[in-house]
């Protein structure tokens, strides 16, 4: 699924340099990612997401080289194979929750609104435990309701990568472990690939291998 | 499309901030043209009522004056003209004189006596009723019948007054015999009686009570009257024959004439005849009497003009913060677009569909009271012209 | 084909009632119209005006115009007509009172204001203002046939002024009343000629202009026209009678035969003199006059001859 060889990336001259010398991930992976803060995990998830560009080396994404993309292609493939979940959740206060699901839709011509798209939202609601919460706004949900429409709008593009940044880190830890047990199981529905960055490490044996990013840390994190 | 989509759901989420911006921009909008067609619509009105009113004869003194009481019934007394000036320019042939007389009012409105020739003059038409036939008879204009809520078969009574310090002038009841079709001019404002009536309201013309008939005197055999004679307050079909007026009416008063020339040539030999400054009268034109007027407004409305441009330039810059301010609270939204994959673009083609569905709909709202504004124009502007008056 | 032979006769039949529509009102509207406000103004008017316009004298004919009052619909019957005649001098008094438009007003005295004979004045006081006069004007300036003609005249250069016939016409048509009224003067001159020195008692103060255009001293009473005299008017018309010698009467109208007798006891001849304001019956207004010119000479030609 994903194919990391050789890479190396830098954040300002002399400042935090990442390099990954190898790393691969496979179909259906569930990959954790652990290391202390500024150790270089969220630039990983955006490099992989093509936000970032490495400087040197090679980052394959499903077959495609994400560095080799021109930057519509790359917006593109984000849109069509990669599903986000943030810590913050970064739904939108003034769409509803069915809205936010679909968002991914009204905002690139790389995603067709269909029927399609509408039922998977319906079953994807109902999977979550949110059918009926759809018309809501998010100031009207929970926080764990929240982080579910978070992973629903993840989910409904039918990604076959969902990149998870700190997704669990603002719940309790009851809901932690429930949410990230959805997104697995919705992650098989659709068949993808999980590679989440935590900091909770109560939760990594639910992960089939964790990747500490102690290793490959090279100077100091700004 | 999704863009508006996305553009309407922030608009209408945020409503009372939508709200408060529409409204702004929108009288941006609003303001400068409502002003540009209400003083149009008065440059229009005042300049055609002075072009529609040839020459103007009256006593000599101010000129505006004249005009505003002959031609908009306004408060302006200009020293009443002798009818023997009427009879004058009837004598000359080259014209049609019109005598308005507007000492009176009644309910607010100035009472108009004056000929029937005003009514062909100014194509006056009537709504309900008839016009003026008998002495005493009111036709009122369509915005006195909505003000003081009469119509035909009501009474209006004159104001007192004693400007003439003419004893024993009694307040008239005059019977509405008609209402005119509205014009947006201040015909609509007036009410009219024949000038005979107005001369009675002055108490040239008066009634007596049965001691004199209008028989007793033809035949000469009336007996002398007793110095208590009353005067009627009212005109009736059994007393009107009592009416007479006295002294010769060469001599009876009116505040200005209206002279319609035959032509051009006999408009510039009438103007001849009174150009000498030691005239009693003097024969003007209003248009350039209003024109004047209106040169004063419209400098008045440069300064205006400047007013708004400044007001709106403020107005704008309030607005571009308000919405920069929000692509600023918007920033999150942004990053999570682009993570989504949206071009940067995107994120500008949103709020470029904002300010534009914003735009439209202060416009709208803007359009529609310009609308409102220009249809009314006409009766506003009026309305206007007579709070000056 | 049935479309084709039917829409013909419904077009046929949509012009004529158009052409019915438009006719109807085009017709009636294309004659101007004249108000007098006495017989002799409608008389002249219609002899200046001929067929191009249609004279109305709208007081009925028992109604005396001098103290006529018109209705409303009488006013605006008036007051859309092309041309209304006054005769001033005071008569009609009713026009005090009207409105009417003033650009389609004539005053046929206007030019005769100083040839008008003011009759005795009343005074009265109002208020605590002064006593005032009303002025009272002689009004029958038609009786003079030079004033009649006066008056034609006027009437002849306002219907010219405002085209409502072709001046041509009017002039001639003038020229034609100019005679006819001419010879009424001449003969009238001639037939009075006697009758200056004969005192005459009229029962109305009607014939002041007559009286000074053939130089007659005619004193005057207030009796009823038509009426029978009461005892009362016949004592005061003794004592006139006596004072003045008068040897003729005129009397306004016919009255009953016992009037006449009474007269004749007082030895006065009676002459009736219908002042023409109304039109008399089956009579045009130079030959009434003739008729009475013609009365009151044979009267003086008695009175001198028995």
């Amino acid at each position: 699924m994903i194919q990391i060889e050789n890479l190396t990336f830098e954040y300002g001259a002399g400042g935090f340099r990442l390099r990954i010398p190898e790393f691969a991930l496979g179909y259906r992976d569930r990959v954790a990612i652990v290391g202390p803060s500024g150790s270089g995990k969220t630039t990983l998830l955006n490099l992989i997401a093509g936000l970032l560009t490495a400087d040197t080396g090679r980052i394959a994404v499903a077959g495609t080289e994400v560095s080799a993309l021109s930057d519509a292609a790359r917006r593109r493939f984000r849109a069509a194979q990669i599903g986000f979940v943030f810590q913050d959740f970064a739904l939108l206060d003034y769409l509803s929750a069915r809205q936010n699901i679909l968002y991914p839709y009204r905002i690139t011509p790389a995603l067709t609104l269909d029927d399609a798209a509408r039922d998977r939202t319906e079953t994807l609601a109902a999977a979550c435990g949110i059918a009926d919460k759809l018309e809501r706004h998010p100031s009207a949900l929970s926080q764990g309701e929240q982080q579910r429409v978070a992973i629903c709008r993840a989910l409904v593009t039918q990604p076959k990568l969902i990149l998870s940044d700190e997704a669990t880190g603002n719940l309790d830890p009851e809901s932690k472990a429930r949410i990230l047990d959805l997104l697995f199981a919705q992650a098989s529905e659709v068949g993808a690939a999980v590679l989440a960055v935590t900091h909770d490490h109560e939760l990594l044996p639910r992960f089939e291998r964790v990747l500490d990013f102690a290793q490959f840390r090279e100077g100091t994190a700004t | 499309m999704n863009a508006l989509y996305l553009a309407f759901a922030y608009l209408r989420y945020h409503w009372a901030r939508s709200l408060v911006l529409i409204l702004v921009a929108g009288l941006i909008i609003f303001v400068p043209v409502a002003t540009r067609i209400l003083l149009s619509t008065s440059e229009r009105a005042l300049v055609a009522r002075g072009q529609a009113t040839p020459l103007l004869l009256g006593s000599r003194g101010s000129r505006l004056d004249l005009t505003m009481a002959a031609l908009y019934f306004s408060d302006e007394r200009p020293d009443p003209v002798p009818m023997r000036e009427v009879e004058a320019v009837w004598d000359s042939g080259l014209a049609i004189p019109i005598p308005v007389h507007t000492a009176f009012s009644s309910g607010g409105f100035r009472i108009v006596g004056t000929t029937l020739d005003y009514f062909d003059f100014r194509d006056l038409t009537l709504r309900d009723g008839r016009g003026l036939s008998v002495l005493g008879d009111a036709v009122i204009g369509a915005d006195v019948a909505e003000a003081l809520g009469k119509t035909v078969g009501d009474t209006l009574v004159s104001a007192p007054e004693n400007l003439f310090d003419l004893d024993g002038v009694y307040p008239l009841e005059m019977p509405i015999v008609g209402v005119l079709a509205p014009t947006n001019s201040p015909d609509d404002r007036a009410i009219f009686v024949d000038i005979k009536t107005a001369w009675v309201i002055q108490g040239i013309g008066h009634g007596h009570e049965d001691v004199v008939t209008a028989s007793d005197i033809a035949s000469g055999s009336a007996a002398l009257a007793n110095a208590a004679v009353v005067q009627y307050q009212r005109i009736t079909p059994d007393n009107i024959e009592s009416f007479h007026f006295h002294g010769s009416q060469d001599d009876y008063p009116a505040s200005a004439v209206i002279v319609v020339p035959n032509d051009t040539r006999s408009a510039t030999i009438l103007k001849g005849r009174y150009l000498d400054s030691a005239a009693p009268a003097q024969l003007i034109e209003p248009a350039a009497v209003i024109q004047g007027l209106v040169d004063r407004i419209f400098r008045i409305k440069s300064l205006l003009d400047v007013v708004t441009a400044i007001i709106a330039v403020a107005a704008c810059a309030a607005v571009g913060l308000a919405l920069f301010l929000s692509y600023r609270l918007r920033a999150r939204e942004i990053s999570t677009a682009v993570k989504l994959g949206a071009r940067r673009g995107m994120v500008l083609r949103l709020l470029a569909a904002e300010t534009v569905t914003l735009l439209l709909i202060s416009g709208g709202i803007a359009a529609s009271g310009a609308l409102v504004v220009s249809r009314n124009a006409g009766a506003w502007v009026g309305w206007l012209l007579a709070l000056g008056a | 084909m049935r479309k084709l032979t039917v829409s013909p006769i419904l077009k046929s039949l949509v012009a004529v009632a158009i052409f019915l529509c438009s006719i109807g009102p085009v017709a009636a509207q294309e004659k101007p119209r004249v108000v007098a406000v006495n017989y002799p103004l409608q008389y002249f008017a219609d002899r200046l005006l001929g067929d191009s316009a249609d004279v109305i004298f709208p007081v009925p004919a028992d109604v005396d115009p001098s103290y006529w009052r018109p209705s409303i619909a009488d006013i605006s019957m008036i007051q859309s007509a092309d041309l209304i005649l006054l005769n001033g001098a005071g008569f009609a008094t009713w026009v005090d009172r009207v409105s009417l438009p003033r650009t389609r007003l004539v005053n046929t005295s206007m030019a005769l204001k100083d040839r008008f004979i003011v009759t005795e004045s009343i005074t009265h006081s109002h208020g605590d203002g002064g006593e005032h006069a009303h002025e009272g004007l002689a009004s029958y300036l038609w009786l003079d046939p030079m004033l009649a003609l006066a008056q034609a005249e006027a009437i002849a250069t306002a219907v010219v002024a405002r085209n409502l016939a072709p001046e041509a016409e009017v002039a001639d048509r003038l020229a034609a009343l100019k005679s006819d009224l001419e010879r009424l003067d001449a003969k009238a001159r001639t037939a009075l000629s006697g009758a200056q020195d004969v005192a005459i008692i009229a029962t109305h103060p009607r014939y002041q202009y007559f009286a000074r255009r053939y130089a007659l001293s005619i004193t005057t009473l207030e009796w009823e026209a038509g009426a029978m005299p009461t005892f009362a008017e016949l004592a005061e018309l003794e004592r006139r009678a006596g004072e003045t010698e008068a040897r003729i009467l005129i009397w306004e109208a016919a009255p009953p035969e016992e009037a006449l007798v009474a007269a004749q006891s007082l030895g006065l001849h009676s002459v009736i003199f219908p002042p023409l304001a109304q039109e008399e019956p089956d009579i045009a207004f130079d030959a009434a006059l003739d008729r009475a010119i013609t009365a009151i000479s044979n009267a003086v030609s008695q009175i001198s001859g028995g």
